[in-house]
């Protein structure tokens, strides 16, 4: 060690700064067993799960587009797109949100990056930008292979829609390519969730099982009651607004609100995790901010919160009522029947049938029928060409989000598998159908 | 001594945890070119004053200039050319050495052409490609000196560099540190062993309870030290302390771990040893319990020697029996 470095003329780019950062951290990612482990899961997962399908003769039913994961390629990336949003991404976003700030404590190397030539806002802006980058490409792999899953597995049949509308192979196509850019939004906003844990508790346990924990707690609070100004404010929703690009007309509403409710989120974590990142004092290794007494004031605020939002949710009142769950039922119902038609070679038009809803809770002894449940009832009476009059009833669950199943009588809409025109066999689109009304 | 000769100046560094005062109006002053010793015992606030150079930790009062630039609160960078190290150096243990290196260019924005250069200097070369999570200690030391390096230092803040290093990987540093301060680089080191500063330091700062206590030349220093202490077993102790009181320049006290301790200098110890010979007690065994720095050293933090037997040195002064 006798040479002396100073000697040499020293080679200098432009150093430091958000793009160093940035750049670095990619390469950590990169090289690190869990992210990659995510990925892979995010390549093989849907292949395995189409394939794993396509081997049963049940399906998944009881998910939106589950029934048709036989029938259409482009069902398997929305049950896909389906099961995520409950607490998939979060879990993947938070894999390197809320271990990329944690795991320089852990490593205690810190001291290491914070003597070079970045200053602590270019380590934030590039440990942030890095981590809103994996999470986009996890969402857009997962979009990808799950949409070559089911166009390989299953075939690029159409694809019905949540209004009973038959969408094409270009357009199912464009939908769940446009569905998972929805579900890109909350999911970059648990990202932020993810880095403020990261930041605060200096934890990686806590950063990456934070969001997921907090999202499931969401999707619970969701579960308790059906009004949409509590509801609108869970990052949760978020995940949901792609239903109203697949009803007829599409609504996008809800992806308005949840646009506003991520920006919301994502502005208040970044803020308040940078502000914490900038003040902190790396005054030592030994300082660890787990102290009983910040643990019993967090968990106080967690419980508060969550406290403030069930009394919100169960006074929140409801907007699913009769008069939408008939006009939604009914429009389905006609739909699917000139779908069911057209399966069986026949061609008619959705306005030759005439639909007459009248749904109702069975739990309801006097007053209007409102709210989420499974005891919904509805009864159609139809008129139109071949089949005259008929009425037929249907048992309704409705989910707090406004979703719902009906199945019908075998006598009156048909067997569970149709003979098409060809001699092949498809799924009776009337046997039992999902759909979804969109929340004002 | 002028301020545009200082590379680090420090005025009333105040720095407190609660209850408590790591730093309490510490002052210190480095000249460019310099080698300056950082000593003290554990406690003594050598490690957080590093981290306050390095912006790591925002003083609660004082001001502190780095190459004539002063450290403001809202500073967030390192100041260019200032380099370094805080405790032992730590990277990314699932990446190669060389790896880390890069990234550590990446930020700094030096061309990668230098790590080679900086791996060839800590002699790391051949371990370059290993993962950093399999490094020993010493090894450790030796990468957070390249990457110091990378930087291209003017001033080089290293705290404890040479733990965990081998006697061999231990010269090697001392020498590349010198030979940085022949090249104009300001080295500060802070150590607790003040015998691994000496043949390297041009000055040093002694810290106690985060005040420093003493500051100068290692040549003050040594001129101002006690004489070194030794450690004497004969056959006659009491025979051997009555002998030392005619004369003046040797104090000898009874060791409570048994034998005697002897305060003198060189010289004056083998005229003792002598005429202990000369006076028929015989000599078992003499060995260097503390140099005159490290005497000088307790003396001034007050810090009780610890020196076991183990550590004693009888080799350095020839021991007798």
């Amino acid at each position: 060690m006798s040479a002396v470095a100073a000697e040499v003329p020293i080679a200098r780019r432009r150093g430091g700064g958000v793009g160093a950062v940035y750049k670095v951290e990619i390469a950590k990612i990169v090289s690190q067993w869990l992210p990659r482990v995510a990925v892979v899961a995010c390549l093989v997962g849907p292949f395995a799960f189409a394939i794993f399908i396509n081997t049963q003769t049940s399906v998944p039913a009881d998910s939106l587009f589950g029934r048709w994961v036989h029938d259409s390629g482009f069902s398997i990336p929305l049950v896909v797109l389906g099961f995520a949003g409950i607490a998939g991404f979060p879990l993947l976003a938070s894999v390197v949100a809320g271990d990329i700030f944690a795991s320089e404590d852990r490593q205690s190397t810190w001291k290491t990056v914070l003597t070079r030539s970045c200053s602590r806002g270019d380590l934030f802006w590039g440990k942030t930008l890095a981590a809103a980058t994996y999470s986009t490409v996890i969402v857009a792999l997962l979009a990808i292979t799950s949409t070559i899953a089911g166009i390989v597995v299953v075939g690029t049949d159409p694809l019905v829609g949540l209004s009973g509308t038959l969408l094409g192979s270009g357009r199912a196509l464009g939908v769940v390519a446009a569905s998972f850019g929805i579900a890109l939004i909350p999911t970059l906003a648990f990202t932020c969730l993810g880095i403020l844990f990261s930041v605060t508790t200096r934890n990686s346990m806590a950063g990456v099982l934070g969001p997921p924990v907090v999202g499931l707690l969401m999707v619970v609070l969701s579960l308790l009651g059906s009004g949409v100004v509590v509801r609108s404010m869970l990052l949760t929703t978020s995940f949901e607004a792609w239903h109203g690009l697949l009803v007829d007309p599409t609504r996008l509403a809800p992806l308005g609100v949840g646009v506003v409710v991520c920006l919301a989120t994502s502005v208040l974590c970044l803020d308040a995790a940078r502000r914490s990142f900038r003040r902190r004092d790396f005054a030592g290794d030994t300082r660890n901010p787990f102290t009983w007494s910040r643990l019993a004031r967090g968990t106080l605020v967690g419980v508060g919160i969550t406290a403030l939002l069930v009394v919100g949710v169960a006074l929140d009142r409801t907007w699913i009522t009769s008069e939408r769950v008939e006009g939604s039922v009914s429009s389905n119902f006609a739909n699917l029947a000139v779908v069911q038609q057209g399966l069986t070679g026949q061609t008619v038009d959705a306005s030759s049938f005439k639909v007459f809803p009248f749904c109702k809770r069975e739990s309801v002894i006097a007053g209007p029928s409102t709210g989420a449940g499974d005891d919904w009832s509805c009864q159609i009476f139809v008129t139109g060409p071949k089949i005259g009059r008929i009425q037929v009833d249907y048992s309704v669950t409705i989910r707090p989000n406004g979703c719902y199943t009906a199945e019908g009588q075998p006598a009156l809409i048909g067997p569970l598998h149709l003979r098409t025109a060809d001699g092949g066999t498809v799924l009776n689109p009337l046997y039992a159908f999902d759909g979804c009304m969109i929340a004002p | 001594m002028s301020d545009a000769d200082a590379a680090v100046e420090v005025r009333g560094l105040v720095k407190t945890f609660g209850d408590v005062t790591a730093l309490d109006a510490f002052d210190m002053r480095i000249r460019a070119g310099e080698v300056h010793g950082l000593v003290g015992p554990n406690g003594a606030g050598k490690t957080t004053l590093l981290r306050m150079l390095f912006g790591l930790a925002a003083p609660d009062a004082g001001t502190i200039t780095l190459r004539g630039r002063e450290w403001r609160p809202d500073d967030e960078t390192t100041p260019p050319g200032v380099s370094g190290f805080v405790e032992d150096p730590r990277f990314y243990p699932y990446l190669s050495a060389r790896r880390n290196l890069e990234l550590l260019a990446e930020l700094d924005g030096v061309d990668p052409v230098r790590i080679e250069e900086a791996l060839e200097l800590v002699r790391l070369t051949d371990r370059a490609d290993r993962k950093v999570g399999g490094f020993s200690s010493g090894m450790r030391q030796r990468l957070g000196l390249a990457a110091s390096i990378l930087r291209a230092p003017r001033l080089l803040l290293l705290d404890e560099p040479t733990v965990g290093l081998d006697p061999t990987g231990l010269r090697e540093v001392q020498s590349l540190l010198t030979g940085l301060a022949a090249d104009g680089v300001t080295v500060l080191i802070s150590s607790h062993n003040m015998p691994e500063l000496d043949g390297v330091c041009d000055s040093v700062t002694v810290m106690k309870d985060g005040g420093s206590v003493w500051e100068g030349s290692m040549d003050r220093l040594r001129s101002e030290s006690p004489a070194p202490a030794h450690r004497l077993f004969t056959s006659d102790d009491d025979r051997a302390v009555e002998i030392a009181r005619a004369e003046s320049r040797v104090t000898v006290v009874a060791d409570p771990d048994g034998g005697l301790t002897v305060h003198a200098d060189r010289d004056i110890l083998d005229g003792y040893v002598l005429v202990l010979g000369r006076s028929g007690v015989a000599v078992r065994r003499l060995e260097l319990r503390m140099t005159a720095l490290e005497s000088m050293y307790f003396a001034l933090t007050g810090a009780e020697s610890d020196r076991t037997a183990t550590d004693a040195r009888p080799d350095e002064i020839g021991a007798t029996t």
